[in-house]
């Protein structure tokens, strides 16, 4: 017969445990990931799911990432495990974490599966646009234990991005041309986040109905839809090589009012809460253009 | 295999199929410049050839669609003569501008050039040097202490190749994930990279003119090492020749155009199919139809689904292969 003393010490550890187990976020991959406490030991497996945990404000639990994984700069000095498409699995489990943050486009499906059926927690990212970078920041505060300033961070980008839809997405439209590569040339359609930043700012995106998310051209396309602005990123956060190239084109409209734009690429091509800055940098970008007509 | 004709009684002969050969090209060429993402009639097209016209027009036609006409015909033509004399030199008939290494060498100066964020033309550069590299690699040791076999030839320069093959799929595996459409397109090849034709015509012209008069020995050693010395042909510096050539050839066609596959093997093989195995006339046919088919193939990469763009080499092997084939169904 059991003391009843022991019986009340049974009832209080499961009502407890029950009460700390209710860490639970659904991520996007439509599971539930649920901890029994805030994660301790955070990795990364990509270079965006590195921001997003450090601006939720997890980044002192993560204890690894993978390579690439360059901002914040705290990031760089950061342990690697491989890099995001194809990690090292021995290396992962040997850091005992209690948090994998994957990104289900980028990391490999099948290695994923292999470290879940090992007992670890995955939180699955796939962030398509920018409601989800605002809802990514809280969600995974949440699971590290940092909701308010995760919330704080959702906030500012949130607010940030309505200011902006409200002072440009109504202004005249620009027809922009986003160049994301160079050799070969690329671009992106309507369904990627950059031609989201695009709308905010009152922009159109010049091929925005093509199939496929990201498309190689060629230049006559670009010289046939004359766009009135060209935006590119480049190789390296500063270097205006790609715009320079499009200089010889001295018809096309972008050409003759000089409406070339650099925007650093890992501030418009990643869905992070930097995506602020980059598109803060493309509306003023369109205003100047709207301004040489 | 057709019998070889040797007799200066065949030079008469060549007049009509290079003569189809050449209306082909122009053919190929015209539909390049009047095709594209932007349709302009042929009495635009006119005004533009006459010097007056659009802009807009004149830039397609001038800047992009003329400069990148020539370096297909070019790159196409370096390709399928490098083809032919490497099919003859190794005699061997899986024998393609490739199979010794240098587009491997090639692939790997323009994949670590694009890794360290250098400027297109430093890519051309480090395609070049690294072609060259292979290139006197595969000479040095296939030529070692030992005499010059084909074998031993064919033998070192497909185990170089895959020494280049390795060392690409590692380049691969350690490339940040934005990088890698671009290498990919240049492995598949892919006219967009195209910066001058005339690298590519002039190595072209320069060639075939130093290879036409060797075109008799090259019919004799065609046949065998050992025939072609009793029959009074300096083997070795022939073969030397020949190999030089064909180093250079590939090397501009690769730096032009990335590496393009089945030009280089197939077109030597249907030329022969058709006109017999006469170098002499081999040669410079295989220079035009080379040339036109990546023309050709080149032109439909760019507008089948423009304005997303196709691989050229997916064509080549796409109009290539049936073509190939009823050839060789034709010829049993």
């Amino acid at each position: 017969m059991l003391k009843p003393i022991f019986v009340l010490a049974l009832i209080t550890f499961f009502s407890v445990g029950a009460a700390v187990a209710d860490i639970c976020v659904r991520d996007d991959s439509g599971a539930d990931v649920c901890l029994s406490k805030p994660a301790q030991r955070i990795i990364a497996l990509s270079p965006g799911a590195t921001e997003l945990i450090y601006a939720a404000g997890g980044g002192d639990q993560v204890i690894a990432a993978v390579s690439y994984c360059d901002y914040p700069e705290a990031a760089k000095a950061l342990p690697r495990v491989g890099s995001y498409n194809r990690f090292d699995q021995e290396a992962i489990l040997a850091q005992k974490p209690d948090l994998l943050i994957a990104w289900i486009e980028g990391n490999p499906a099948e290695q994923l599966a292999k470290l879940k059926s090992l007992g670890l927690t995955i939180y699955y990212t796939q962030l398509n646009d920018f409601d989800d970078v605002s809802s990514s920041l809280e969600r995974l505060g949440k699971l590290a234990g940092s909701e308010a300033q995760a919330k704080l961070a959702a906030d500012k980008f949130r607010a940030g991005i309505a200011e902006l839809e409200d002072r440009y997405s109504h202004s005249a439209p620009v027809t922009v041309f986003q160049q994301i590569w160079s050799n070969p040339l690329m671009t992106v359609n309507n369904e990627h986040i950059i031609s989201e930043a695009t709308r905010i700012c009152g922009g159109v995106n010049v091929f925005g109905n093509l199939p496929n998310l990201s498309a190689r051209i060629d230049n006559e396309a670009v010289l046939a839809a004359d766009p009135e602005a060209i935006i590119a990123g480049g190789m390296g956060e500063e270097n205006r090589d790609w715009l320079d190239e499009w200089l010889r084109f001295s018809g096309l409209t972008a050409v003759r009012r000089n409406n070339l734009f650099f925007i650093p690429p890992s501030t418009i091509q990643r869905p992070t809460p930097r995506l602020l800055e980059g598109t803060t940098l493309l509306c003023q970008h369109l205003e100047t253009a709207r301004g040489r007509r | 295999m057709a019998a070889v004709k040797t007799s200066r009684g065949a030079v008469p002969h060549f007049i009509l199929p290079l003569s189809v050969l050449a209306l082909l090209t122009l053919a190929t060429l015209a539909l390049a410049i009047t095709t594209g993402s932007v349709s302009i009639s042929n009495a635009e097209l006119w005004q533009v050839l006459s010097g007056g016209g659009e802009p807009l027009h004149r830039t397609l036609v001038f800047e992009l669609r003329l400069p990148r006409a020539l370096s297909a015909f070019g790159a196409g033509g370096l390709l399928a003569v490098a083809g032919a004399l490497m099919q003859v030199l190794l005699r061997n008939p899986l024998a393609d501008p490739y199979i010794l290494g240098l587009s491997g060498g090639a692939a790997v100066g323009a994949l670590t050039s694009m890794l360290l964020g250098l400027s297109a033309a430093a890519v051309s550069g480090s395609a070049f040097i690294g072609a060259m590299v292979s290139a006197v690699t595969v000479f040095g040791l296939a030529h070692g202490t030992g005499s010059w076999t084909p074998t031993r030839l064919l033998l070192t320069g497909v185990v170089i190749a895959s020494g280049w093959g390795a060392a690409i799929t590692f380049m691969l595996a350690v490339s940040p994930s934005d990088q890698l459409p671009g290498m990919l397109y240049w492995l598949m090849g892919d006219l967009a990279y195209a910066r001058s034709p005339w690298p590519a015509l002039i190595v072209l012209g320069l060639i075939s003119i130093i290879m036409l008069p060797l075109g008799r020995s090259l019919n004799v050693l065609a046949r065998g090492q050992m025939q072609a010395a009793a029959l009074g042909v300096s083997v070795r510096a022939l073969e030397w020749t020949i190999y030089i050539a064909a180093s250079l050839l590939t090397a501009f066609a690769v730096v032009t155009a990335g590496s393009i596959g089945f030009v280089g093997l197939i077109v030597p093989h249907m030329l022969r199919l058709v006109l017999g195995n006469d170098q002499r006339l081999i040669l410079p046919a295989a220079a035009l139809a080379g040339g036109a088919l990546l023309t050709l193939a080149d032109t439909l990469a760019r507008t089948l689904i423009a304005p997303e763009q196709l691989p050229a080499g997916v064509i080549t092997a796409l109009i290539g292969v049936p073509t190939f084939l009823y050839l060789l169904h034709r010829s049993r």
